[in-house]
């Protein structure tokens, strides 16, 4: 407690002085952050329309039923969880093995450093342009390189087949720096001692790994992985711009579906549907990240 | 060194020779393509490398896209919404780390709340709102609802940054009698100036980068921000490839250079807690 300056214990003006700070970012944040998402979901229960988003009439869960009958919305679904599933394992595993290659000091660390946090820096909008070309079916240079190697040219944003694995090449690129940065910062606590001592004892690198290094990266990992999981959940103009949710809704995820149902379908009703969908599945994943997280402090409390 | 040791280690630089390779690879390609011609890219085949001597013509037909404009309107977009981020952010972030308040765990929840949500779920009743208040088509429009997502970011990281700070250090100047703003700014700030700068830099490039809203609010191409107007060189054969990677690069070189600058507090700052760096 700050408010010792006070000599009859708190008065009014100590008690009221949080409330004064935290009353212009939480109101600003009631107005253009929860306010909006209230009403979005209040929208689900409504048959709004884009045309006049104030002026829908409530119609109970018939949103929700139209939403659980669309097979869309099963596809989308689908799409989200397998998406999000592979660029955490993807993504994760390569920010590791990449924290781990690079954690002690070498020649040209800096450098290898800094060129390992490209994909991280770079905006979403110019990392979406370099791709695609890079993909380019005509002149891309991934094609190049397959044609050369005899194994022929691919389609690798409009093949039904490749195209999710295309969206997932440039997610882990983009997200793989991050948790190696993480990582890297975790690796700092873990004494050199400890690992020569088991190096001593003759335990291989794969050992040290999994008994020295490992629990002391754990809480750092478990955190870049929720974080991944929830960017994963979110991730709108990377896909809207490789694939714009194609081919054949191959790439659609939930936040993909969700424009295009308002702002081309101008169904509000419906889109809030898928909304409330979205939001529920990343408070799930943030309910398992505390739940771990929970487990993990009484374990070690006892 | 033994023989095994020395063949692990040259496996070891491999390993990152690679990993370097295919990291690097997409910025490389980015200004490989820039610096090459139209006949290079769709006829003869790519050069491999960049040409400089074809930096004349890149000057060129990067003249011919308003990329200034665009930058412009970023740059007024992204420091706008860096400034209310940072100034209500302090405020918040001051609140949390020295108050215990009723209603602080909540506040905390919400702030969490805000990265979890996806940003296509408010988009809808922004855009009505925005329309009832004509802020559709405007900066200032954009700036209000790129806040509400890096204000949580900048409390958080201004919170573990004044958490560090022990109290005795505004204690005295409380007896003394001065005002907890001033605390605020004239001590505290000043302290944890890396981290604020770190909140800067999210707050700034999180406002550059921004699409769906910019997409979704700005119909005006004359207040496009630069991701709006690099986005719409997709699927038009009008500029060529060169420029339009010219462009993306002038585009990416602030933000790389930048979160280079302050990497390291930026983990430091969002991971507090579960890193100890």
């Amino acid at each position: 407690m700050a408010s010792s300056a006070s000599r009859s214990g708190p008065g009014l003006a100590a008690v009221l002085a949080p409330y004064g700070f935290v009353l212009l970012p939480v109101g600003y944040l009631a107005i253009f952050m929860f306010g909006p998402l209230v009403r979005q979901l209040w929208m689900s229960l409504t048959n709004a329309k884009l045309i006049n988003p104030g002026q829908g009439d409530f119609v109970g869960l018939a949103n929700y039923q139209r939403l659980f009958a669309d097979p869309q919305f099963y596809n989308s679904l689908s799409v989200t969880l397998v998406y999000t599933l592979l660029s955490v394992v993807l993504g994760v595993s390569m920010g590791v093995v990449s924290a781990l290659a690079i954690d002690r000091p070498f020649r040209f660390r800096p450098v290898a450093r800094a060129i390992l946090l490209f994909g991280w820096a770079v905006p979403n909008v110019a990392a979406t342009l370099i791709w695609l070309w890079m993909f380019n079916d005509r002149s891309g240079v991934f094609n190049t390189i397959t044609q050369n190697l005899g194994l022929g040219r691919f389609a690798w944003l409009s093949n039904m087949d490749l195209a999710l694995w295309s969206v997932l090449a440039v997610t882990v690129w983009q997200v793989a720096p991050f948790v190696m940065l993480v990582v890297l910062a975790a690796l700092q606590s873990v004494p050199e001692e400890v690992r020569e001592a088991a190096k001593v004892d003759g335990a291989d690198g794969l050992n040290i790994f999994r008994i020295v290094t490992f629990p002391h990266i754990r809480p750092a990992v478990q955190l870049v992985t929720l974080l991944v999981a929830v960017w994963s959940i979110r991730r709108f103009e990377v896909i809207y711009l490789l694939t714009g949710g194609g081919p054949l809704n191959s790439t659609t995820t939930l936040v993909i579906r969700l424009r295009r149902v308002a702002f081309e379908n101008y169904d509000l009703g419906m889109a809030g549907a898928y909304g409330a969908v979205g939001l529920t599945l990343a408070l799930l994943v943030a309910a398992i990240h505390f739940f771990i997280e929970q487990r993990r402090n009484k374990g070690m409390s006892r | 060194m033994t023989r095994k040791q020395a063949v692990l280690r040259a496996l070891r630089y491999l390993f990152i020779g690679v990993l370097v390779c295919i990291a690097g690879f997409p910025i490389y390609w980015m200004a490989t393509t820039a610096l090459s011609s139209n006949a290079e890219i769709f006829g003869a085949g790519q050069v491999p490398y960049p040409q400089m001597q074809h930096l004349p013509a890149l000057a060129e037909e990067l003249a011919k896209v308003p990329i200034a404009l665009w930058l412009f309107n970023s740059t007024v977009i992204a420091g706008g919404t860096t400034l209310l981020s940072l100034l209500m952010g302090s405020l918040l972030g001051y609140a949390l780390s020295r108050f215990r308040f009723h209603g602080h765990g909540f506040v905390g929840f919400l702030l969490f709340m805000t990265q979890v949500l996806p940003e296509a779920l408010i988009l809808v009743p922004l855009y009505a709102m925005f329309i009832s208040l004509g802020l559709l088509n405007s900066l200032t429009g954009l700036i209000l609802a790129n806040v509400g997502f890096s204000l949580p970011v900048a409390a958080f990281i201004l919170k573990n940054a004044m958490d560090g700070i022990p109290h005795e250090i505004e204690e005295s100047a409380q007896i003394d009698g001065c005002p907890r703003i001033a605390i605020l700014t004239m001590i505290l700030l000043p302290l944890i100036a890396p981290s604020a700068a770190a909140a800067a830099v999210i707050c700034f490039f999180a406002g550059w980068n921004e699409f769906l809203f910019a997409m979704t609010f700005i119909s005006d191409r004359s207040l496009w921000p630069a991701s709006v107007g690099l986005a719409s060189f997709i699927g038009q054969y009008e500029t060529p490839m060169s420029a339009v990677m010219g462009a993306a690069l002038v585009f990416s070189v602030p933000a790389i250079v930048f979160f280079l600058l302050v990497q390291r507090k930026i983990v430091a700052g969002l991971t507090h807690g579960a890193v100890k760096g």
